[in-house]
């Protein structure tokens, strides 16, 4: 760079000033905000105290002050040994909830031996085919104490649920001290390349299985997370993620309740997990929205009487969508702003993702800076000492309104179609996703939003991924594959056969009927994850492998 | 160019992310060229199947489940046993850089990693193509 140049580049940078007139979502924003923009809220209806109706400010009065948020980081990959040795690494590093998620065969509720599972079998999570590998997954941690979360959305939640109730049932500990979160968003697998192994009548049907059977079983256990961050990651807006999440927690709240379990039973064991995106103030108001809509939605709709059912309780992913793969170290600056955007609206729970994401699954050092991101947070920044520091301000505020208009009127857009599942069949939810890639794509293309390192600020690409690159062993999805071989071959066949048959007679008799009690005798027997999940989808009607290349076992053929 | 250049756009592997292919996908079409896109789940002889009826000049594929270097020397290997070794392979997805060597190695003509641009796209493969019209 000649001196003209540079003195041209320096004078253009020093007088550089934010072009931004609207937040990420497109809502429009002024220069200030000030009294007038707040003048029409009634603090007693519209915000209130925190821990009071309509919970704008959140659902404790005391916030953290009663308990941090859990810090919790998504652990899996290989097999259930080598998951059960990373969590270990996470409570060493001072984690304070598990966090399991499963590999894409379980994903579409197949075993680590299926012809076109083998390469995949502990890749993107942990290998989980039968009780075996639960055993070896929680080997040596207390499951009566500690808090699970099952990162398990599609129909391999029963089959998770089924497994972690015969792992408890073997340990001769009471399903109902069993405390935890299965996600359990059936819905939400049709827009995450699982629709066809989860089609969205069975799913429900599966969901609201796992909600009765914990609503009568196991009172400590949350029986569903609505998964609005999935929705958020495909390049849909703020507004939208709320719509779209509600959208699905309507359904599957209706279904509940047809099923004949009353509002108060299980909407206090409901929860939601979002997304935190970059633009700060945007996310901050999008979670006080959602804690004022959702308040609304369940005490005006649905009559529910106990405070705890009006409670939008909620954990932060931090989101994978935000960031980049050129310069990789950037994203640790970026997952640093987006939890404190978190905090600052009241999570309960959070996950900061590795500043390697995009690049592949964390290593030992990215996790260990994700932990550190939370701890800094909640121990340095002294931003846990008081409860929604930011309420009152007049931008914040009048943000959190915007969101709430925006959101409810595409929330009624969907209702006005039949809810969600209709929205879903006639192909519309699809569209606007397709519509929202699409526009993200173009933003970034046409640099209408700065992304640093992708379209500013670029530098020649990395010739190596700082903190090195978390590799499979060679041979791992053979091994995995063998060691369910072995399995087949050395469990009760005769026990696994009646309990299958049992299974897939249930799965075939009624709607109302649930699944889990005979699916945990399976899964007690050593049933793998494919054998019970294919009996319930034969029993529906549906092929028994979702890929369509295994046969049903011969000998469970109706 | 004669007619447009065609292309088959495949998931290999069984993870769910389809938005980068799709975004690919309207990235091409926009480019001019003739875009088939075969889904998620894709085993590599379907991919090569696809890849004889449709007479495509170039393939691409997307990963993103961490499985890229088992996926792509199945489906070269797959190519190769159907005489169809002329059709260049290309990939993209979340790629670690230290994989591209190993990729190129075993004939994948180009690695996408996030963060590429639409124009280096478009480029990449019409060269591709063009080179392998020329040998």
């Amino acid at each position: 760079m000649g001196d003209s140049d540079l003195s041209r580049a320096l004078e253009q940078a020093y007088f550089e000033a934010a072009d931004r007139n609207e937040t990420w979502s497109g809502l429009p924003c002024r220069e200030f905000y000030g009294p007038e923009d707040v003048a029409g809220l009634d603090y007693g209806t519209t915000l209130a105290d925190p821990g009071a109706y309509p919970y704008t400010r959140g659902v404790h009065a005391n916030m953290y002050r009663g308990r941090l948020w859990t810090r919790r980081e998504v652990c899996g990959f290989g097999s259930g040994r080598d998951t059960n040795a990373r969590m270990r690494f996470q409570v060493a590093n001072g984690v304070s909830g598990l966090s399991v998620i499963d590999d894409n065969n379980g994903s579409l509720g197949i075993d680590a031996d299926h012809p076109l599972g083998v390469a995949a079998a502990g890749i993107q999570g942990v290998s989980v085919s039968s009780l075996a590998d639960f055993e070896a997954l929680f080997d040596g941690i207390p499951i009566e104490g500690v808090s699970v979360a099952f990162d398990i959305s599609g129909l391999d939640s029963i089959a998770w649920m089924a497994l972690y109730v015969a792992l408890a049932e073997r340990r001769g500990i009471d399903p109902a001290a069993l405390r935890g979160t299965v996600q359990n968003d059936t819905l939400h697998f049709q827009f995450c390349g699982y629709g066809d192994s989860c089609p969205v009548d069975l799913g429900l049907k599966a969901s609201v299985d796992i909600i009765e059977f914990c609503t009568r079983r196991m009172p400590r256990w949350y029986t569903g997370n609505v998964n609005m961050y999935d929705l958020r990651e495909q390049g849909l807006d703020a507004p939208q993620e709320l719509a779209f999440g509600f959208g699905n927690a309507l359904e599957y709240t209706e279904r509940a309740l047809a099923r004949g379990l009353g509002v108060d039973e299980f909407a206090p064991r409901r929860g939601f997990y979002c997304s935190c995106h970059i633009d700060f103030f945007e996310e901050i108001a999008k979670l006080r929205a959602a804690r004022r809509m959702w308040a609304r939605i369940m005490r005006e709709r649905f009559q529910a009487a106990d405070p705890r059912s009006w409670q939008f309780r909620f954990g932060v992913h931090t989101a994978g969508v935000s960031l980049t793969a050129p310069q990789p170290l950037n994203n640790a600056i970026r997952v640093a702003y987006e939890a404190l955007a978190g905090v600052l609206a009241g999570a309960q729970s959070i996950h900061c993702c590795s500043y390697d994401e995009p690049i592949g699954l964390p290593t030992e050092t990215s996790q260990q800076l994700a932990i550190r991101t939370q701890q800094v947070l909640a121990y340095e920044t002294g931003v846990t000492r008081v409860a929604d520091p930011l309420g009152g301000s007049y931008y914040l505020e009048a943000l959190t309104e915007q969101i709430e208009a925006e959101a409810t009127r595409r929330l009624d857009a969907i209702s006005a179609q039949g809810g969600m599942a209709a929205a879903i069949r006639s192909g519309w939810v699809q569209r606007e996703i397709d519509a929202a890639i699409a526009r993200r794509q173009q933003e970034i293309e046409r640099s209408e939003k700065v992304v640093v390192g992708v379209n500013a600020f670029r530098q020649p690409r990395e010739t190596e991924t700082p903190g090195g690159v978390h590799r499979p062993p060679s041979g791992q999805g053979d091994r995995l594959a063998e060691a369910v071989q072995r399995l087949r071959a050395s469990r009760d066949a005769g026990a696994v056969r009646r309990a299958l048959r049992a299974l897939r007679e249930c799965a075939g008799r009624s709607e109302q009927d649930n699944l889990l009690p005979p699916m945990v005798e399976a899964a007690r027997v050593y049933a793998t994850v494919g054998e019970m999940l294919g009996a319930v989808r034969q029993a529906h009607g549906l092929a028994y492998d979702p890929l369509g290349v295994l046969e049903a076992p011969r000998d469970l053929a109706a | 160019m004669s007619r447009p250049l065609r292309v088959l756009l495949a998931k290999t592997g069984l993870d769910g992310h389809d938005r980068g292919v799709k975004v690919v996908a309207s990235v091409l079409r926009d480019a001019g060229m003739h875009v088939v896109y075969l889904g998620l789940h894709r085993t590599s002889a379907a991919i090569a199947r696809a890849a004889a009826q449709e007479g495509v000049d170039v393939i691409g594929l997307s990963s993103l489940g961490g499985t890229h270097l088992v996926h792509a020397r199945e489906v070269l290997e797959q190519l190769r046993a159907e005489g169809l070794e002329d059709v260049p392979v290309v990939l993209g997805g979340t790629v670690p850089v230290e994989d591209i060597p190993a990729l190129e190695a075993m004939g994948v003509r180009a690695v996408f990693r996030p963060g590429s641009s639409r124009d280096e796209i478009v480029a990449t493969l019409r060269l591709a193509a063009e080179a392998a019209q020329r040998d």
